[in-house]
């Protein structure tokens, strides 16, 4: 009994203690990924990190256990708004599903920045949500770069395939439409095939080594990610004809830039996550201080190619 | 919300025997409360540790956060009580939700689509159920089968996507509240004592139990095992699917990749609250206050911004030093 007794006062009086430490005056951003298991997301983090120490603020970095975990995410989203952040910074794991969590947010007043994945426009409309600005990298854009790229390299002429992410999935789709787009302007290169390897570098073989067999003429292989593209880079080898095919992936992964340096990849464009982390912190403490933003804050595209990786 | 402890049974009895057992009665209500003070435990830590855990927004919203792991587990509770286990929960909440979600979107009446929803997962978990009992299957596998087909249905009817776009009024379902309590929790809190009550005040409850302590001897006291098994996965099944409408309504969304892992959480919240994969102990209280300490854990990890990481370590390592001190607790008052 008194031993409960003396815990119940230490209880108290640390309770009590709390609440005195609990205005530091540090304004606080929570940074709510879609995983931290992913290279992607580590870096942002690390961009995040950075602009957070530069500017004096406190930032909390939480993520899902799962990338698609809609559901965690949004309980993520609802516990940090109990910790009274000032500012969200989210990558949404889903574009509809998230702006369930974001009415909550917009409840209770905190401001919204959304990194990287957009939120599908009519469900945060309907739902009334307002968000303060986009920091990303414009996929479109992306594509457009490997499509022109490509037109230069080839002079024109190419017979291209395309492997996809998967179908109905908003990244993917723009990164295609870019490219396709930017190929249309030379009439002598022909798009010859075009299947989604749903994101997965063994589907990106299998879909690719199909392809070869069905179209042997093929000179150019554009991927939508660099996952596809490592697939369709083993399939070439397969069939003896590394060096002959280009290969365009998407992403800049390591392995992708290896693959380039060795010849077997031609190019792929990069996206700066790190830079969208530190955008998206420096967004957050600009809104926070009452500032407007634009709609969309674009970030950084770049083709890498074995030139630039000298 | 849920009166703990007056499910024990002596589990080697005939199903015949009175429901309270009165030697069985003191290790279950030690056990459970010393879950209950875990649970108080670890909340009188957060409280210490951060000004956001102690309030009545926090505190309802990680009741809300709790509410559909809760339901899930007590499917569970449920078929570990009868000795078995069910891995196909996620999935079915997956498939269910995704019925709902198709309902939904086709302008069908609020009622028929719970109802599609509520009928998707009963049907699972018959199948399960069925296949368990009358094929002679260990449930492991048969649900463990499910969970692959269930997912892969879901994936299929959707093609791969998520269903949304519903009449405003559903998703009150999620944001509701009744006085001041969200109507997910007011949902959990009635299947909780509709479920207590069947577990408790019926023959059904109490095969449930006879089933788990000693199977063969239930079967030969004249119950039809075979028949109460099935409806013990059909119970899984439905409470999976009332989990989804939750689920849904939260997302305003129904994904065919929803659920994952839901399986291994509310095996989780199940054990954390005493009942034994053994079969023929277990309360559902337990398994409210199992699925309360992980939501506790998980809500008050984020508000102390604890890496993701070092979360499931956390979590991780709580499960298994719950049921430690369970075992010992169980030892202890055996001898």
């Amino acid at each position: 009994m008194k031993r409960a007794l003396a815990l119940v006062c230490v209880l108290l009086c640390v309770g009590c203690n709390r609440e005195a430490a609990k205005s530091s005056g540090k304004p606080t951003v929570a940074l709510v990924l879609k995983t931290l298991n992913h290279p992607f997301f580590v870096d942002m983090r690390r961009g995040a990190q950075e602009a957070a120490d530069r500017l004096g603020v406190a930032l909390q970095v939480q993520a899902a256990e799962r990338e698609i975990d809609v559901e965690k995410q949004m309980q993520i989203v609802e516990n940090m708004i109990q910790t009274g952040v000032q500012a969200l910074c989210i990558t949404p794991s889903g574009s509809r599903e998230i702006v369930s969590a974001l009415v909550k947010a917009r409840d209770a007043k905190v401001p919204i920045v959304v990194v990287d994945t957009r939120v599908d426009a009519k469900a945060a409309a309907d739902a009334g949500v307002h968000t303060e600005t986009f920091v990303g990298s414009d996929n479109y854009q992306g594509g457009k770069l490997a499509g022109d790229y490509l037109v230069k390299v080839s002079g024109g002429r190419a017979r291209v395939a395309i492997l996809e992410g998967i179908p109905g999935h908003e990244t993917g789709d723009s990164r295609l439409r870019g490219f396709r787009d930017a190929v249309g302007s030379a009439p002598s290169i022909a798009i010859v095939a075009s299947q989604p390897a749903n994101w997965e570098r063994d589907q990106g073989f299998n879909v690719f080594q199909n392809m070869l067999q069905a179209h042997s003429d093929i000179d150019t292989v554009f991927a939508c990610s660099d996952l596809m593209a490592l697939g369709a880079v083993e399939a070439i080898r397969a069939a003896g004809k590394t060096g002959k095919i280009r290969v365009i992936g998407f992403d800049a992964l390591e392995d992708a830039k290896k693959a380039i340096a060795a010849g077997a990849m031609d190019a792929s464009v990069a996206q700066f996550p790190a830079e969208m982390g530190r955008v998206a912190v420096e967004s957050a403490v600009k809104v926070i201080h009452g500032e407007k933003l634009p709609a969309d804050i674009n970030v950084k595209l770049e083709l890498v190619t074995r030139d630039a990786l000298k | 919300m849920v009166a703990p402890g007056t499910a024990r049974r002596e589990t080697e009895s005939p199903p015949t025997a009175p429901v309270r057992a009165a030697r069985g009665q003191l290790p279950m209500r030690a056990r459970q409360f010393g879950t209950l003070i875990g649970l108080v435990a670890l909340s009188g830590v957060l409280w210490i540790l951060t000004p956001h855990f102690l309030t009545l927004s926090n505190l309802l919203n990680v009741a809300e956060q709790t509410s559909i792991n809760a339901i899930v587990a007590v499917g569970m509770t449920f078929v570990i009580l009868s000795g078995g286990i069910d891995l196909s929960v996620g999935s079915i909440v997956a498939v269910s939700g995704v019925a709902l979600g198709m309902a939904l979107r086709d302008e069908q009446p609020l009622a028929l689509a719970l109802l599609a929803a509520l009928v998707t997962g009963s049907i699972c978990g018959l199948l399960n159920g069925l296949l368990v009992s009358f094929g002679n299957l260990p449930p492991f596998i048969v649900t463990l089968g499910m969970m692959s087909i269930a997912r892969g249905a879901a994936l299929l009817i959707t093609e791969g996507r998520p269903v949304s776009g519903f009449q405003p009024s559903f998703r009150l379902l999620a944001t509701g509240r009744i006085g001041f309590i969200p109507a997910p929790v007011v949902a959990t809190a009635i299947v909780y004592i509709a479920a207590h009550f069947v577990l408790t005040r019926t023959t059904f409850g109490r095969y449930v139990y006879a089933i788990g302590g000693n199977e063969e001897a239930t079967r030969l006291s004249g119950v039809a095992v075979r028949f109460h098994k099935t409806m013990i996965y059909a119970v899984s099944g439905l409470m999976s699917a009332a989990a989804a409408i939750i689920l849904t309504a939260r997302l305003n969304s129904a994904q065919p990749i929803a659920g994952m892992m839901y399986e291994l959480d509310a095996i989780a919240a199940t054990v954390i609250g005493g009942t034994s994969l053994m079969g023929g102990e277990g309360t559902l209280g337990g398994t409210l206050v199992g699925a309360l300490i992980m939501g506790v854990l998980r809500n008050g990890l984020n508000l102390l911004g604890v890496s993701s990481f070092l979360q499931q370590i956390v979590i991780g390592a709580v499960i298994v030093v719950a049921v430690l001190l369970d075992t010992v607790l169980k030892r202890k008052h055996r001898t």
